[in-house]
C-alpha cells in the first residue's frame, strides 16, 4: 500500500519526538507530517512496576549485547524511544566537551539558547532535597562532602513526581516529561501521525519501504494494519537512534558515498557498585538520582551518579553468585548504589554493522583506558561508601569483590580495584547510553552529516538523534540530543 | 481467567535436573530462603525463554548440557552428581576462563538463574522487598504474573 506525506520522522525518542514538536506550525499550515516507530505504544497503564514483564519495553527484552556480549545495552524499543525507561536527568552538553567536538557552529552559544527554552518546555527542575532526597541520595552527598568532593544536583524532568522510584520500568503516572508525555501528545494534536509498530526497512529519495507488524497484547494500536507500505515524502529525518539509523543508512545503500555510517561509537560504559550500610535504609523508595559529582572527569573520565536498581538487576551489577550473592541480597534494605559513567574514546572500531538479517549489531571493545577508568572510578565509590559510613561494598572488579571496610587499607584500594582484575564478559559492564554513527562534520569521509543533521550530498535526508554525537557527551544524552534535533527542525523548516 | 498450570517446554527430563543443579549453586539456601533450584526459578525462566530469539535460546540451552559434561573434568561425575564444592570449582573455572564462549555462556545462566528467583513474590519476602507501588496492577500475560505469585502451578 502506499501512502504520501510531506515529511517522515522515523522514531519517537528524544531526537524524533523533538523534531515533530517543532514541526507543528507546518502541520497547522496543511503538511502531511508522520512519526513511524519501530516499537510498540505502551500507554503508562502498562507500567506494572515488576521487572520481568516491563523487560518488554527494551529492545530485545534487555538483553541486546556488544557482538562479544561483554557489555548488556538497554534502549528503548517502543513510543518514546529511551525516554520511556530514562530517569529522566537533563544534562547540559557541557562547554568545554561542546569545544572538543569540534563541529562548526555546534557551539556553547548557539546550544545554550536551546538547553533553556527545552529545560523549560519539558519542566526539568533542580529537584528540592527536602522533598527528593532520600537515604541513598543523603549517603551519596554525606560521604562526598567527607571526602570534599564536589557535589552537584541533577536536572531532572518530572512533574508532580510521586517518587515511586520505579523511573527505569516506565512510570505508572506519566510523571516523567519523555515524548510521550510532553512532545508527542503536542504534535498528534496537530495533526501529526504517530504510526508505531512500523519498522524502516530502506529509503531513497522520496520513498521509505516499511513493514507494519500487529500491535503487541495490551499496547495502543495505530491506524495502520499489519503488511507493507510504501511511503512517500519529500524529506525524511531519521531518529532511530544510534542503534537504528545507521542500520537503515546501510540496509538503503549509503555506505559507498559515506563510509562514516556507523563508525566512531561511543556508549558511556557504566557499572552499578554497591555498599552495604549497617542500617535499613530502603534506597528503592523515593526518587533514584538526584546529586552527581565530575571530580574526576577530566583525570580520570568518568562521573558518578546516585542510582538505585530493582532486585534482579542488582543482583546483575553485582556480578556475584553463590554465598557472597545472596549474603548482599539479604541486605537489600541497607544497600546504597553509585552509578559510574565513564567517558569512552569515540574510535572507528567501535562500528554498528549489519547482522545476517541486516538488523544492527554492535561491535565494540572497551580500551585500557576505560578499564583504568571504570576501575578507578570503583575505588572511589568505596571511599565514598565507607565514608558514608557503609561497613561493605560490592566493587566487580576487586581482587575481591565483597569486601569490609577493614579489609582493605584506604592507601591501597586503587590496588585492590585494578584492571588486572577486570575481565570482560564477567565484570558486569552496562550501557544505556548509545551515541554515534552518524557523526556530523565537514566531510563525507570522516563524517555523514553537516552540523545541521543534513546527510552529505542529500538535500531531503537528515538525522536527528544521538547518532549525530562526534564524540561522547561525558553527560546524560537526553537534552543535548533534543538540542540538536532543534537544530535539525530548524533546518528542515527554512 | 488465570491458567492453573505451567508445563515447563524447555527444562524438561534431564535439562531440568541439570538446570537445578546448577540454580542451587548460583544462589544456594539459606536458612529463611529456598535455594534457586526450584520449579519456579525453572518456570520464570522457561516462560522468559518463549520470547528468546530462536538461535540465541538454542546456544543458552546447549550450555547446560556442556556444563553437565564438563562435570566429568572436575569430579568425575555430571555436574548435577558432583559434589558441591566440585560444582562451585567448575563454575568458578567457567567465570573466569581464559576462552570468552565459556564466561558468557555461565554470565547468561546466571543472570537468567537470577531473574527467574528474584522476580517471584515468595522470595521478595525472603529479604523484605515490599515489591510494586501500584500493587497487583494486571499485566497482559497473567501466566508470568501467576507463576512469580505462586498461584500457577509449575509442573515438569
Amino acid at each position: 500500500m502506499k501512502l504520501e506525506y510531506d515529511i517522515i520522522i522515523v522514531g519517537s525518542g528524544a531526537g524524533g519526538g523533538t523534531v515533530a514538536s517543532r514541526l507543528i506550525p507546518l502541520a497547522q499550515a496543511g503538511a502531511r507530517i508522520a512519526i513511524l516507530e519501530a516499537g510498540p505504544h505502551f500507554d503508562k497503564s502498562y507500567f506494572t512496576q515488576r521487572e520481568i514483564e516491563m523487560l518488554d519495553i527494551f529492545k530485545d527484552r534487555g538483553a541486546w549485547t556488544v557482538a562479544d556480549g561483554s557489555i548488556t545495552v538497554s534502549t528503548g524499543s517502543a513510543v518514546g524511544g529511551s525516554t520511556l525507561m530514562y530517569t529522566g536527568v537533563t544534562f547540559r552538553l557541557p562547554d568545554e566537551v561542546c569545544e572538543e567536538w569540534k563541529v562548526d557552529g555546534i557551539t556553547p552559544q548557539d546550544l545554550n539558547p536551546r538547553f533553556d527554552r527545552l529545560i523549560d518546555e519539558v519542566h526539568a527542575i533542580e529537584p528540592d532535597e527536602a522533598i527528593f532526597e532520600n537515604d541513598n541520595n543523603r549517603l551519596f552527598r554525606e560521604g562526598c562532602e567527607k571526602l570534599g568532593l564536589p557535589v552537584e544536583k541533577l536536572l531532572i524532568n518530572i512533574k508532580e513526581c510521586e517518587q515511586m522510584g520505579f523511573c527505569n520500568l516506565g512510570c505508572a503516572k506519566g510523571h516523567k516529561q519523555g515524548t510521550t508525555e510532553v512532545q508527542l501528545p503536542q504534535a498528534q494534536k496537530a495533526g501529526i501521525e504517530l504510526i508505531p509498530n512500523c519498522t524502516v526497512d530502506r529509503i531513497s529519495k522520496g520513498k521509505i519501504s516499511a513493514t507494519v507488524k500487529a500491535a503487541p497484547m495490551g499496547t495502543k494500536p495505530g491506524s495502520l494494519s499489519p503488511g507493507n507500505y510504501e511511503f512517500s515524502a519529500k524529506k525524511i529525518i531519521l531518529s532511530g537512534g544510534t542503534a537504528g539509523t545507521p542500520a537503515i543508512l546501510m540496509r538503503s545503500g549509503f555506505q559507498k558515498e559515506l563510509p562514516a555510517i556507523g563508525k566512531y561509537i561511543t556508549l558511556h560504559p557504566a557499572l552499578v557498585v554497591c555498599g552495604i550500610y549497617p542500617a535499613k535504609i530502603k534506597n528503592y523508595k523515593g526518587f533514584p538520582k538526584i546529586y552527581f559529582t565530575q571530580a574526576f572527569s577530566k583525570t580520570h573520565h568518568h562521573y558518578l551518579e546516585t542510582a538505585f536498581y530493582y532486585p534482579f538487576i542488582q543482583t546483575k551489577h553485582t556480578g556475584l553468585w553463590g554465598q557472597d550473592l545472596k549474603y548482599v541480597m539479604n541486605r537489600y534494605n541497607n544497600m546504597m548504589d553509585i552509578l559510574i559513567l565513564a567517558h569512552d574514546e569515540a574510535l572507528p572500531e567501535n562500528k554498528i554493522v549489519l547482522d545476517k538479517n541486516t538488523e544492527p549489531q554492535l561491535n565494540y571493545k572497551l580500551t585500557g583506558r576505560n578499564i583504568e577508568s571504570l576501575c578507578h572510578a570503583q575505588a572511589q565509590c568505596a571511599r565514598i561508601f565507607f565514608a558514608a559510613g557503609c561497613e561493605e561494598a560490592v566493587a566487580p572488579a576487586g581482587k575481591k569483590p565483597l569486601f569490609k571496610k577493614n579489609e582493605v587499607d584506604d592507601k591501597y584500594l586503587e590496588e585492590f580495584i585494578s584492571p588486572k582484575y577486570f575481565l570482560p564478559n564477567k565484570t558486569p559492564v552496562a550501557s544505556a547510553h548509545l551515541q554515534g554513527g552518524c557523526r556530523m562534520g565537514r566531510d563525507g569521509k570522516t563524517s555523514v552529516t553537516d552540523s545541521w543533521g543534513q546527510v552529505h550530498g542529500h538535500d531531503w535526508l537528515y538525522v536527528a538523534d544521538a547518532s549525530l554525537f562526534p564524540k561522547s557527551s561525558h553527560v546524560n544524552p537526553y537534552l543535548t540530543i533534543m538540542a540538536l534535533a532543534d537544530r535539525v527542525a530548524e533546518k528542515v523548516k527554512s | 481467567m488465570t491458567a492453573e498450570f505451567y508445563k515447563l517446554q524447555y527444562f524438561t527430563g534431564k535439562r531440568l535436573q541439570i538446570f537445578l543443579a546448577i540454580a542451587n549453586r548460583i544462589i544456594p539456601a539459606g536458612n529463611n530462603s529456598p535455594g534457586g533450584g526450584t520449579l519456579e526459578t525453572a518456570g520464570v525462566v522457561d516462560w522468559a525463554l518463549q520470547k528468546m530469539p530462536l538461535n540465541l535460546r538454542g546456544k543458552f540451552l546447549l550450555f547446560f548440557s556442556v556444563i553437565e559434561f564438563l562435570g566429568f573434568f572436575f569430579g568425575g561425575k555430571p555436574f548435577s552428581k558432583n559434589r558441591d564444592d566440585t560444582k562451585d570449582r567448575e563454575l568458578r573455572w567457567l567465570e573466569n576462563n581464559p576462552l570468552r564462549l565459556f564466561r558468557m555462556g555461565f554470565f547468561g545462566v546466571k543472570t537468567y538463574i537470577c531473574m527467574g528467583y528474584y522476580t517471584r513474590e515468595d522470595v521478595w519476602k525472603t529479604f523484605n522487598y515490599d515489591g510494586p507501588i501500584v500493587g497487583d496492577k494486571p499485566y497482559v500475560d497473567s501466566v508470568i504474573r501467576g507463576i512469580c505469585q505462586g498461584k500457577v502451578k509449575v509442573i515438569a
